[in-house]
């Protein structure tokens, strides 16, 4: 009797082939959607109201005399200070001139918010000469808290808890938009 | 004998079909895919930018939504991707990387803080949007056209002074527009 041939030789020696064709259509669909989709820059932005008066307004500010914290920005200095005398005035001499030293304003600040932790305008005054460069690093540091702040803490009116402070002064409105200096 | 031995080897290669080794190709697009998956950023507005412009980084991470804009350079302002007024490059800017420019003196009125062309511009961007509005089915719950936002993006460049950011808003306002955003780039995190 005949021994059986064996199958093994002929399985093995045909590998199995995969068909990329389509997968490679896949890809070269997905890259053209990805780059025509995709944003090469990406665009944040700081809000700020054009600063409104009513007399109502005002007489009512005159009564309860809020913080109306200010930020007066000037060639030598910048100055944190509030009309109506709420907080005392600190003075922070500029890094370079014409260069604020944002990190010491921000600390300031943030002592600032200690003491009034659900307060979230701030008036800024800077010079006519600062450049948006600067007006943007300016606004960076009044709004935001940074990760390596140290940790503040607010009562939340609804819930009795603590919760941490992530925003310092969001709300920036510029002082002088009529001025000439 | 020969012979027949290589027509027989030529007629093989005849008969066999050519492929492509796609697999080298697969490994080039996958990293492509991989990169632009990692990198990839979409927006929900149109804003656009004009050559040459060095615009300031900021720490927000407030997404702005879609909105009329300037972009402020120190040559010229545009609307809207429509150049509305070019500044005046004054002595002590030649050659200095501190940019120096002037207003144009016709292109300002009441008392230098109202800027002319931008404000027409601005009117004609309100009387056109109001316009729309009207006939928008859109209502506010008086049954009335929804008002006008009154929302002006301003993307400037690094150099560009206070004052003609101050110009600008004070234009604004005038036209109508009550809400200024300060476009800059996203900080990488």
């Amino acid at each position: 009797m005949l021994k059986r041939p064996t199958s093994r030789r002929k399985s093995s020696s045909e590998g199995i082939v995969l068909n990329l064709v389509p997968i490679l259509d896949t890809m070269v669909t997905l890259i053209g959607f990805l780059l025509y989709t995709t944003a090469f820059f990406s665009l944040v932005s700081i809000e700020s109201p054009f600063p409104t008066a009513s007399t109502e307004e005002v007489q009512q500010k005159l009564k309860e005399k809020p913080l109306q914290l200010t930020l007066t920005l000037r060639d030598t200095e910048a100055e944190i200070w509030s009309p109506f005398e709420k907080i005392k005035s600190r003075t922070i001499p500029n890094a370079s001139p014409g260069k604020p030293d944002i990190v010491k304003i921000h600390s300031e600040l943030l002592d600032v918010k200690k003491d009034f932790p659900n307060e979230t305008k701030v008036v800024i005054v800077p010079t006519a000469g600062m450049t948006y460069d600067i007006l943007i690093s300016v606004m960076d540091g009044i709004r935001g808290v940074d990760p390596t702040d140290p940790p503040l803490f607010t009562k939340n009116l609804a819930t009795g808890n603590d919760e941490p402070v992530k925003i310092l002064f969001p709300e920036v409105i510029f002082g002088n938009l009529l001025g000439d200096t | 004998m020969r012979r027949s031995i290589r027509t027989r080897r030529s007629r093989k290669k005849v008969g066999q079909a050519f492929e492509l080794q796609l697999t080298s190709m697969m490994d080039v697009l996958v990293i492509i895919v991989v990169f632009l998956l990692k990198s990839y950023a979409t927006t929900m507005n149109n804003f656009t930018s004009v050559p040459g412009i060095k615009i300031p980084i900021s720490k927000s991470q407030d997404e702005p939504s879609d909105s009329l804009q300037v972009i402020i350079t120190p040559e010229n302002m545009t609307f809207e991707n429509q150049k509305i007024l070019e500044f005046i490059q004054t002595a002590s800017a030649a050659g200095s990387a501190d940019s120096d420019y002037e207003f144009k003196k016709q292109d300002l009125d009441e008392g230098s803080r109202r800027i002319v062309p931008l404000y027409d511009a601005l009117m004609k961007a309100r009387e056109k949007a109001e316009v729309l509005r009207e006939k928008s089915k859109a209502r506010d719950a008086q049954g009335r056209p929804l008002p006008f936002e009154g929302i002006l993006a301003i993307q400037a460049d690094k150099r560009v002074q206070y004052d003609t950011i101050r110009k600008i808003m004070y234009t604004a306002a005038a036209a109508g527009y009550k809400t200024f955003r300060f476009l800059a780039l996203k900080q990488d995190s």
